[in-house]
C-alpha cells in the first residue's frame, strides 16, 4: 500500500522487505523507540495495534520482532526488527508506553531470552520464578535439572514484590527496585487455587474495603514451554499442543496451526477438508461461547445456567466424539486436511443440534440476560472504550464488544469462510452486559454459518497427500486465525529443517488479563470475578 | 381433630403425679432439649438432601443416587463424615473466639427453633411476644457471624463477615416490618394465637393486599437473613471461596452447615405460621364438608407441608437467580423494601381501623 | 415515581421469566449418566481413541514388522518397538522381527500419530476409556501378545 510505502521512506537506515500484505522493516536497536513511535503516532496509517511481540534467538545475536497491524487498514501486517549482538546483558528500548499490551510481552520476552528493556516499570519475569537461572528460549539454555533443581520451597513473596526498573541516562546504567504493594495495603490473593479463576491465575489484589484498587497478575502455574517443546517437535508432532493450549476452543487453534504449515509448504488443501474444518471450528466456538456464557453466570452466582450451559455444549462433544474421536482434545486437523472423513451421522447430528441450540439460547436470554439482578451487575461496569481495547490488543468479542472490527473470520477469510454469509458481531457500548451478550450473539451466528455449510461440503478427499517428512522452506509464516477469545496467531521461523527455528503463538488470553487490570481498578469484588467471566480468559492459553 | 396437645398434657400430667414439682420440670426441660435436637438435626439431614435433590432438578441432573434408594441416606454418610473429620487447628487464629462463634450461630438457631408452634400445644417456648424474641434471638447469629470472620485472622473471612454484618442488620428490618404488619392485624405477638386467630381463614387472605405484600417481603427479606443466594454474599462461593467458615472444618464447619439449612427452615416455618395459619386446616367459610375433610389431615402434616412450600420456593429463587452485589443489596433494601413495608404497615393499620 | 413502579414491575417480570425456565428444567428429562449402572448399554462412539491396541488374528499373528516408524512418529516417547533377528528357515537370511511392542498408556497424548503413520495398520485405537489402576508400573503394557508373529502375506 502506497501511504505505508510513503511511510517507511521516513526511515532511511531500515531494510524493508515486502511480500503481499507483509511487511518487514529491521533498523538498528538505537532507532527501534523512534521508528515505532513514528509507526504508532502517525495520521495516515497508525499501527495502533500490537499483536505480539516475538523473541528470537539467531544464533550469535537475540532479536525482537513487534508485529504490528492498524485498526484502519487491518490487513496489513508489519513486522518491525531488531537485534541486539550483546548476549551477556542484553538492553532494548521498551516501547510501554506506545502500545499497552507492549508491558507484558516484553516481560515475556525478557522472561525467556534475558533481554532487559529499558524504561519497562516492571521488569520481572512473567512466567518463571523469579529465581530461575537461564533464559529457556535461547538456543544455549542448558535444562540440567541440577542448575534448576525441582523447589521445595515457597516463592518469595518479597520476590515477586519486588520490581526491578533499568534506567540509562547518558550512556549510564542505573538499575533500582521498588514495592509493588505499600506495607499497609490489604492485599488478598485471588488464585492460584480458587473457585473463580477459570485456571490457575494468581491475583493479587489490593483493597480498599470492598473496591479495588491495584491488580497484579502472576501468571506461569501451568506453564508448559509449548514453544520450546516445538522446537523440538517435527511438523506433524507439533499439532496435538494448541489443542492443549486454549482447551476450550482447541479445534481452531489446531486448525491455525496447520494453516500456517500448509502456507509454508505452498500445500492445496481439499476443498472439502475446508468445509469440514469450518464446521468443526463453529461447533467449537459454540462449545466455547457456552462454557464462557455459564461461567459469566457462574462468577455471578447462578450455578444453574453453567449446568444448562454445559448441558448443551455436552451435545457438541458428542459430535466431536464420533467424528473427530476425542471430545476435548478434538485432534482432527491435520497438515493438508482432516484426520478422516466425517462420520456418517454428522450432518445427521449436527442438524439437529441447529434447531435446539436455537431453542436453548431463547431459553438463556430469559433465564438470565433479561434477569434485572444481572442487569444491574452488568451495565455500566468494566468499561472498556475502543480506543483502549485496540492498544491493550483485546480481541475477540472483548474488542468487538467495544467496537472494534476485528474479526479475522472477515478481515482475512480462511477456510471456507469466504464461501459463507455471516455478519460480524459488533456492539459500541463496552460494557460488561455488551461483552457477555456479543457470545450469545455469536453463537446465533455461528449457528448460521454451520447452516450454511452442512449441506454443502463437496465431495472430495478430506485430506491433501503429504511427505513423509515435511520440512518447511526457508522464512517466516504467520497465520492468524479467530478463535473463540480473540485473534490466535501462529509465528514459525524455519529454517529448512525438520524441526521449525522458532514458534510463537499469539494467546488471546494473555492482553485479556492485561485488560482485566485495566478496567477492573475502582470497582468491587464481586465485579472483578464478573470481569474476569465476561473477558473469559483461558489460563493454559497464557501459560504455554 | 388430634392435637399433640393431648400428649404433652398427659405426659406433664403424669409426671406430676408421682413427682414433685421441681422435679417435673427439670425432666421436662431434658425431654425438650432432646426432643428439640433431634428433631433439629434430623430437619437438618432432611433439608439437605432436599435441597440436592432440588437443586439437581432445577439443574437438569439426577442429584444423589447412591447411598440408599434414590439416595435417601446420602446425608447421613454425610454427617457421619463430617462427624469424623479432623477439626484443623489454625496457627494463627484467636483460639477463644475461633471456637466459640460456631456455637453463638446454632445457639441462635435452637433458640429460635423452640419457639416455632408446630402444633398446639407442641412448642416449646411461647411467649406472649413471641415475634419480638422470635427476631430478638436469631439476630445472635449475626455476632457469631462477625466473631467467626474476625477471628478467622484470614482476608476473605474478614470480607465476608463484614458483608454479612450489614445486610443481616439491614434486612432484619424490612423482616420485622412485615411481621408487624401481621401484629397489626392479630393485636397480638403470641405465636400460638396468632395460629389460634386463623382458625377460619389464614392471614395471608384475611389481610387482604397489605398481608399479600407483608408475605413477600417477609419471604425476600426472610431469604437474605438466612444467607443463601442470591444473597449469599457473605459467602459468595465465586469470590470469597466459602466467606466467613472459609477456615473452619469438621464439626465446627458442621454446625455453621446445619445453622443455615436451619434458618432456612426457621424463616420458612415463620412464614407458614404468620401468614399461611400454621398448622390450621385450610378452611373456606361456608364450605362444611370441605372443612370437614381437611380437618382430618394431622395439623403438623399441615404444617410441615406449608413450610416446605415455602422452602421450596426459596430453592426456586436460589437456584434460579445470580448473587447481588453488595450495594445493589442494600439498595434493594434501604430502597425498595423498606418504603414498601412501611407503606404497607401504614395500610394495615388503615385496614384494620 | 411512575419510572420507579414501572420498573419494579418489569423487574418482577424478568425474574418471574427466569423462574418459569427454572421451572422448565425441573419437569424435563434428566440428562445425567448413570455410569456404572449403564456399563454395556451405552457405549462410546467407534472413533474414540481410548487406547492403543495391537489386533491379532485368530492364530495369534499381528502386522507389525518392527519398523519403528511409530515409535520415531511419537511425541512422548510413549512407544518402544524392541525387535530381535532371527534368521529365516527357509532362506537362512538373518530378518528383524517384533521381540516386544510397549506402550506406556501414562505417556500417551493421543494425538493418532502413530495408527496414522502405521504403514502396516498394525495398531488400532480402542474405544476402551476405563484406564484406572493401582500401580503406575502396570500403565506400561506390552502390546503383541505371547507368542504371536507376524502375519504371513497373502501369496498372490
Amino acid at each position: 500500500m502506497k501511504a505505508i510505502d510513503d511511510l517507511l521512506l521516513q526511515f532511511p537506515y531500515a531494510t524493508v522487505e515486502q511480500k503481499d500484505k507483509f511487511y518487514s522493516v529491521s533498523v538498528p536497536k538505537e532507532n527501534i523507540h523512534e521508528t515505532a513511535s513514528a509507526l504508532r503516532n502517525n495520521d495516515t496509517v497508525p499501527f495502533d495495534f500490537l499483536i505480539d511481540i516475538v523473541g528470537m534467538d539467531y544464533g550469535d545475536t537475540l532479536g525482537v520482532i513487534y508485529i504490528l497491524s492498524s485498526s484502519l487498514y487491518p490487513t496489513y501486517i508489519l513486522r518491525l526488527k531488531t537485534e541486539t549482538p550483546e548476549r551477556e546483558d542484553p538492553l532494548l528500548d521498551s516501547l510501554h508506553e506506545l502500545w499497552d499490551s507492549a508491558g507484558l510481552y516484553e516481560r515475556e520476552v525478557h522472561d525467556f531470552f534475558g533481554i532487559r528493556f529499558i524504561n519497562h516499570p516492571d521488569m520481572r519475569r512473567l512466567f518463571l520464578r523469579q529465581d530461575w537461572k537461564g533464559y529457556p528460549l535461547r538456543k544455549d539454555y542448558d535444562a540440567d535439572p541440577a542448575i534448576n533443581p525441582i523447589p521445595m520451597d515457597n516463592e518469595d513473596l518479597d520476590d515477586m514484590e519486588n520490581i526491578p526498573v533499568i534506567e540509562v541516562n547518558h550512556g549510564q546504567k542505573f538499575e533500582h527496585q521498588h514495592k509493588l504493594f505499600e506495607a499497609d495495603e490489604y492485599v488478598v490473593n485471588f488464585g492460584p487455587q480458587h473457585p473463580a479463576t477459570h485456571g490457575v491465575l494468581h491475583l493479587r489484589v489490593s483493597l480498599d474495603g470492598e473496591i479495588i484498587k491495584k491488580i497484579d497478575p502472576i501468571f506461569g502455574y501451568i506453564h508448559r514451554g509449548i514453544e520450546k517443546m516445538c522446537e523440538t517437535y517435527a511438523y506433524p508432532q507439533m499439532l496435538h499442543l494448541p489443542d492443549r493450549m486454549d482447551y476450550v476452543s482447541g479445534p481452531i487453534n489446531r486448525h491455525g496451526l496447520c494453516l500456517a504449515i500448509e502456507k509454508g509448504l505452498e500445500l492445496e488443501v481439499p476443498e472439502r477438508a475446508h468445509y469440514i474444518r469450518t464446521i468443526i471450528d463453529e461447533l467449537g466456538r459454540i462449545a466455547s461461547h457456552l462454557l464462557g456464557w455459564g461461567c459469566i453466570a457462574m462468577d455471578m452466582g447462578a450455578i444453574t445456567a453453567f449446568v444448562y450451559g454445559m448441558r448443551d455444549r455436552e451435545k457438541i462433544m458428542d459430535i466431536f466424539e464420533e467424528t473427530c474421536g476425542g471430545r476435548l482434545m478434538a485432534n482432527y486437523s491435520v497438515i493438508g486436511g482432516v484426520m478422516a472423513d466425517i462420520h456418517p451421522n454428522f450432518q445427521r447430528k449436527v442438524k439437529e443440534f441447529i434447531p435446539y441450540m436455537r431453542k436453548m439460547l431463547k431459553e438463556h436470554h430469559l433465564l438470565f440476560t433479561g434477569n434485572p439482578i444481572a442487569r444491574d451487575r452488568m451495565d455500566g461496569v468494566g468499561y472498556l472504550s475502543k480506543e483502549k481495547a485496540i492498544a491493550l490488543g483485546a480481541t475477540g468479542p472483548t474488542g468487538r464488544a467495544s467496537g472494534w472490527s476485528n474479526d479475522i473470520r472477515k478481515i482475512e477469510p480462511y477456510a471456507a469462510y469466504p464461501h459463507v454469509d455471516f455478519k460480524e458481531m459488533l456492539r459500541t457500548d463496552g460494557m460488561t452486559f455488551d461483552r457477555y451478550v456479543i457470545r450469545l450473539d455469536e453463537i446465533a451466528e455461528s449457528l448460521h454459518i454451520i447452516e450454511q455449510l452442512i449441506d454443502n461440503i463437496p465431495e472430495g478427499d478430506y485430506a491433501a497427500k503429504t511427505k513423509a517428512v515435511i520440512r518447511l522452506p526457508e522464512g517466516e509464516y504467520f497465520q492468524r486465525v479467530e478463535n473463540a477469545r480473540g485473534e490466535f496467531d501462529v509465528y514459525i521461523n524455519s529454517r529448512g529443517d525438520k524441526y521449525p527455528y522458532r514458534v510463537k503463538f499469539r494467546s488471546p488470553s494473555m492482553t485479556l488479563v492485561n485488560t482485566l487490570k485495566a478496567i477492573a481498578v475502582e470497582t468491587k469484588v464481586a465485579d472483578l470475578i464478573m470481569l474476569g467471566g465476561s473477558l473469559d480468559y483461558v489460563v493454559p492459553c497464557i501459560d504455554r | 381433630m388430634f392435637h399433640f396437645e393431648v400428649v404433652t398434657n398427659w405426659i406433664d400430667a403424669l409426671l406430676r403425679e408421682h413427682l414433685s414439682e421441681g422435679w417435673t420440670l427439670l425432666i421436662e426441660f431434658i425431654l425438650i432439649g432432646v426432643v428439640i435436637l433431634t428433631v433439629y438435626s434430623v430437619l437438618a439431614l432432611i433439608l439437605i438432601y432436599l435441597e440436592r435433590k432440588v437443586c439437581a432438578f432445577f439443574q437438569c441432573r439426577i442429584g444423589p443416587n447412591r447411598v440408599g434408594p434414590f439416595g435417601v441416606l446420602q446425608s447421613v454418610a454425610d454427617m457421619v463424615k463430617i462427624l469424623l473429620k479432623e477439626i484443623i487447628k489454625i496457627n494463627k487464629v484467636d483460639p477463644f473466639l475461633f471456637r466459640l462463634a460456631c456455637y453463638l450461630v446454632i445457639i441462635a438457631s435452637i433458640c429460635t427453633f423452640g419457639a416455632i408452634p408446630f402444633d398446639k400445644g407442641l412448642q416449646a417456648v411461647d411467649f406472649n411476644i413471641g415475634v419480638f424474641y422470635l427476631l430478638a434471638v436469631s439476630s445472635i447469629g449475626v455476632v457469631g457471624i462477625l466473631i467467626a470472620g474476625w477471628s478467622s485472622n484470614n482476608k476473605y473471612t474478614l470480607i465476608g463477615a463484614m458483608r454479612s454484618g450489614a445486610q443481616l442488620i439491614s434486612y432484619e428490618l424490612s423482616c420485622g416490618l412485615s411481621l408487624l404488619a401481621i401484629v397489626v392485624l392479630s393485636g397480638t405477638m403470641q405465636l400460638s394465637q396468632i395460629v389460634e386467630q386463623q382458625a377460619d381463614a389464614w392471614f395471608i387472605f384475611k389481610g387482604h393486599i397489605p398481608a399479600l405484600i407483608a408475605f413477600i417481603i417477609y419471604l425476600i427479606a426472610g431469604h437474605a437473613e438466612t444467607n443463601r443466594g442470591p444473597f449469599d454474599l457473605p459467602e459468595a462461593e465465586s469470590e470469597l471461596t466459602a466467606g466467613y467458615h472459609t477456615e473452619y472444618s469438621g464439626i465446627q464447619f458442621g454446625f455453621f452447615y446445619l445453622a443455615e439449612y436451619l434458618n432456612m427452615f426457621i424463616i420458612a416455618a415463620i412464614a407458614a405460621t404468620v401468614f399461611l395459619g400454621g398448622w390450621m386446616p385450610l378452611h373456606i367459610p361456608g364450605w362444611e364438608s370441605f372443612n370437614g375433610i381437611m380437618d382430618y389431615i394431622p395439623p403438623v402434616l399441615w404444617f410441615l407441608g406449608k413450610t416446605f412450600f415455602c422452602i421450596f420456593l426459596a430453592l426456586w429463587v436460589r437456584w434460579s437467580f445470580p448473587r447481588l452485589r453488595i450495594d445493589q443489596l442494600l439498595s434493594l433494601e434501604w430502597k425498595i423494601l423498606m418504603p414498601i413495608s412501611l407503606i404497607n404497615i401504614l395500610l394495615m393499620t388503615l385496614l384494620v381501623l | 415515581m411512575v419510572k420507579y413502579i414501572k420498573n419494579l414491575l418489569l423487574g418482577i417480570w424478568h425474574l418471574l421469566q427466569g423462574l418459569y425456565i427454572a421451572w422448565l428444567n425441573f419437569v424435563r428429562p434428566k440428562v445425567t449418566e448413570q455410569y456404572p449402572e449403564n456399563r454395556g448399554k451405552v457405549f462410546p462412539h467407534e472413533r474414540l481413541r481410548g487406547e492403543l491396541i495391537m489386533p491379532h488374528n485368530e492364530n495369534n499373528e499381528h502386522k507389525c514388522t518392527a519398523c519403528g516408524i511409530c515409535e520415531t512418529n511419537c511425541p512422548n516417547g510413549t512407544i518402544q518397538v524392541i525387535s530381535k533377528k532371527v534368521s529365516d528357515e527357509e532362506t537362512g537370511k538373518e530378518k528383524r522381527v517384533l521381540d516386544r511392542y510397549t506402550y506406556d498408556l501414562g505417556c500417551c497424548i493421543y494425538c493418532a500419530l502413530c495408527t496414522m503413520t502405521c504403514p502396516q495398520g498394525a495398531i488400532a485405537w480402542s474405544t476402551n476409556f476405563e484406564h484406572a489402576l493401582f500401580t503406575k508400573a502396570k500403565l506400561v503394557q506390552q502390546l503383541n501378545h505371547e507368542g504371536s508373529t507376524l502375519m504371513k502375506k497373502k501369496k498372490e
